[in-house]
């Protein structure tokens, strides 16, 4: 009940909000030209950058941040402190409640824009939608995409790393006990990149494990909305001052 | 990071003639340091000199599984630190539950235990089993990708008393909910408690959803279920 009373004032708030962004001069909007901070992942930077344009300022983190929730709520919100001070009038945050890892964050100064999904696979695939149809068919599925092969781990990385550390039975005991509920690699065709020597790599990553390998065609959909707005009903718009919570996504 | 504890490390496992308090604190960064053998020899060592089982246990290896579980918190512990430290706990135990089985007429309390719906992670979840049952629970354990009509027959059929419930994402912890709902509507709620933890649960939202226990961390688990059941903790 709290719950969706919390939802439907927000939706009010949205449309407030997306008005006095979007629309400053009801009656020349090619006028309305706000500039926009967009704060996002590493690993989707080359899906977001090709809806740069004039307006939009671009800053880029580390891919491995979700796996610390805590530190990667510091990292943004220190980002989003500093970005305050330059001039946009909203920041956008290429992230998804990622473990809790934008919990808490807010902005004092500008409006903050973030999508209403769990992780940036939603982002990859296009819509909520076809991340919980994918996950209700096959939840034993890790996903792979150019940028996370280019930025961030593969099983087969993971796996050279531990080995690096530690023997080499020891690293193969580690990565079966992370691994073995995995039943297939995805991998997401995102678009925006040369996508053979990634195919290999993905593939590669499949027979490694023995597990099934599968392609996906990625969907621009959100990345565009991302920069390009309206953030419609896949974003949540949030007052300066006011947070993220963990709440605001649960229903997704 | 990890080589930074090391020389301390190798001090400590070489000291002469530790005391017992002494020798707790070194099984517990023997835990840490992922030192299975010094976890075996100090245990066989400390219940040979007739050592409360539960003092071993629960001022020893549960401390420093705790800390490893910090550490990889903090991300200063990966993946393979964290595992390779509950394998180590898993000798301790190994060598104390038999014993602790022995000086017991009857098991703690039954536990039904899973990973929730659509969710497949479970290095959390076997270490609260490791815990749970070195603590003398019986544990029944569903796996992972549990559905709520699977956690509800398994209460039912075992006569469990506690249910506890794992996840490892935000886009499956709603699936707690959705067990705890069902457990309601079965009237199964009055004689099992409902215990729920992993990295993204937080205490609100296990209070939302009407959850009896939340637990912050894996090695909380043994306290949190005993005081659910009324259970006395003597260490």
């Amino acid at each position: 009940m709290l719950l969706s009373l919390t939802l439907v004032l927000y939706s009010i708030r949205i449309e407030n909000m997306r008005e006095e962004i979007f629309h400053n001069d009801p009656i020349d909007r090619k006028q309305s030209n706000p500039k926009l901070l967009i704060l996002g992942c590493a690993v989707m930077e080359r899906e977001l950058r090709q809806f740069q344009n004039g307006r939009v300022e671009f800053r880029f983190l580390d891919q491995g941040l979700h796996r610390t929730p805590q530190n990667m709520t510091k990292i943004l919100q220190t980002e989003i402190d500093q970005a305050c001070e330059g001039e946009c009038d909203a920041i956008v945050l290429g992230y998804g409640l990622c473990s809790n890892g934008i919990v808490s964050v807010h902005s004092q100064r500008q409006t903050l824009v973030v999508p209403r999904i769990h992780d940036c696979i939603t982002l990859f695939l296009g819509s909520p939608e076809s991340y919980r149809e994918e996950s209700a068919k096959h939840p034993g599925t890790y996903y792979l995409t150019p940028g996370w092969i280019e930025k961030g781990q593969t099983p087969i990385s993971k796996y050279e790393s531990y080995a690096q550390s530690y023997d080499e039975e020891t690293a193969r005991w580690v990565l079966h006990e992370e691994m073995k509920n995995y039943t297939r690699i995805v991998f997401i065709d995102t678009g925006v990149y040369p996508i053979e020597p990634y195919r290999t790599i993905a593939k590669k990553n499949a027979e490694f494990l023995s597990i099934a390998y599968r392609e996906l065609h990625g969907s621009p959909a959100l990345f565009r909305e991302l920069v390009l707005g309206p953030w419609e009903k896949d974003f949540l718009i949030i007052e300066k001052g006011h947070s993220i919570q963990q709440e605001m996504f649960l229903d997704v | 990071m990890i080589s930074r504890g090391l020389k301390p490390y190798t001090k400590l496992v070489k000291m002469e003639d530790p005391s017992i308090h002494e020798k707790l604190y070194i099984l517990s960064q023997a835990v840490v340091m992922r030192d299975c053998k010094a976890v075996k020899e100090l245990t066989d060592s400390m219940v040979a000199e007739g050592v409360d089982l539960f003092k071993v246990l629960n001022q020893g290896l549960i401390p420093g599984m705790l800390e490893a579980s910090e550490r990889f918190r903090r991300g200063e512990f990966f993946i393979p630190e964290l595992l390779m430290s509950s394998r180590a706990l898993k000798i301790g135990i190994g060598i104390l539950r038999p014993l602790i089985q022995e000086s017991k007429e009857d098991v703690l309390g039954r536990v039904v235990i899973g990973t929730v719906k659509f969710d497949l992670h479970d290095i959390g979840k076997n270490l609260v089993i490791i815990l749970l049952e070195g603590n003398g629970f019986e544990i029944i354990d569903l796996g992972v990708d549990v559905p709520p009509e699977k956690f509800i027959k398994a209460v039912e059929k075992n006569g469990a008393q506690i249910l506890a419930m794992s996840s490892l994402l935000t886009s499956t912890m709603s699936w707690m909910k959705f067990t705890i709902e069902l457990l309601r509507a079965s009237g199964l709620q009055r004689r099992v408690k409902t215990m729920v933890g992993g990295a993204p649960v937080t205490p609100i939202f296990a209070k939302n959803i009407g959850a009896d226990a939340y637990c912050r961390e894996a090695t909380s688990a043994p306290s949190v279920a005993k005081k659910l059941l009324g259970i006395e903790q003597k260490w």
